[in-house]
């Protein structure tokens, strides 16, 4: 599954540490989203979201 | 950046317990394994007191599992997912080679079967974590 996490969070000029901070996560699971080896769980995703305030689809694609 | 900190004390605390078990475990292999004055069910009752560590180290193991993200866990399922498997192998092999030779029990009783689930424990961390980096 393909995202934009990794553009959404350079927009807003934050760190992985910071994101994950954000999602309380660790950083490792920001980390492996961004890079497309861990699909995040749909609480995660839902989550993320509300971080970005973006829908879910918005943030990630088949 | 409070929150991290507790995180650490939190798995050191689970590190210090680990440590005790084994530390508790090495001791009494030594008292047992050396000349000592105890009766029949002493010797049972002091073999079994590293129940009592362990018991603490489970306990703080398991806080600290459910503390984690779910990727951390995920991480862990896949390591034992790997190192069950293994386990049942090692144990079922040592099984059916017991059937047809004598397998020597100063290398192969039950107590040289710890390191090897420790073992593969680990070997099943390093792929899934080394996955997911």
């Amino acid at each position: 599954m393909k995202n934009r996490l990794r553009v959404l969070r350079a927009e807003r000029g934050w760190s992985q540490a910071e994101l994950s901070d954000k999602l309380e996560v660790s950083r490792q699971t920001v980390n492996a989203i961004e890079t497309g080896r861990y699909d995040p769980s749909l609480p995660l995703a839902f989550k993320i979201g509300r971080v970005f305030r973006h829908k879910i689809e918005e943030i990630f694609e088949e | 950046m409070h929150e991290q900190s507790g995180s650490i004390w939190k798995s050191m605390r689970t590190g210090t317990a680990g440590i005790g078990w084994f530390l508790s475990y090495v001791a009494v292999r030594a008292a047992v394994q050396s000349p000592q004055p105890f009766s029949r069910s002493a010797l049972i009752a002091i073999v079994l007191l590293p129940v009592i560590p362990a018991a603490f180290f489970l306990f703080f193991f398991i806080r600290d599992m459910r503390r984690k993200d779910e990727l951390e866990r995920r991480i862990q399922l896949e390591a034992l997912a790997l190192a069950y498997p293994l386990i049942l192998l090692l144990l079922l092999t040592l099984g059916l080679l017991d059937l047809v030779i004598d397998l020597n029990p100063e290398d192969w009783s039950y107590r040289h079967l710890g390191p090897f689930v420790i073992l593969f424990y680990v070997i099943g961390l390093w792929f899934s974590t080394r996955r997911y980096r």
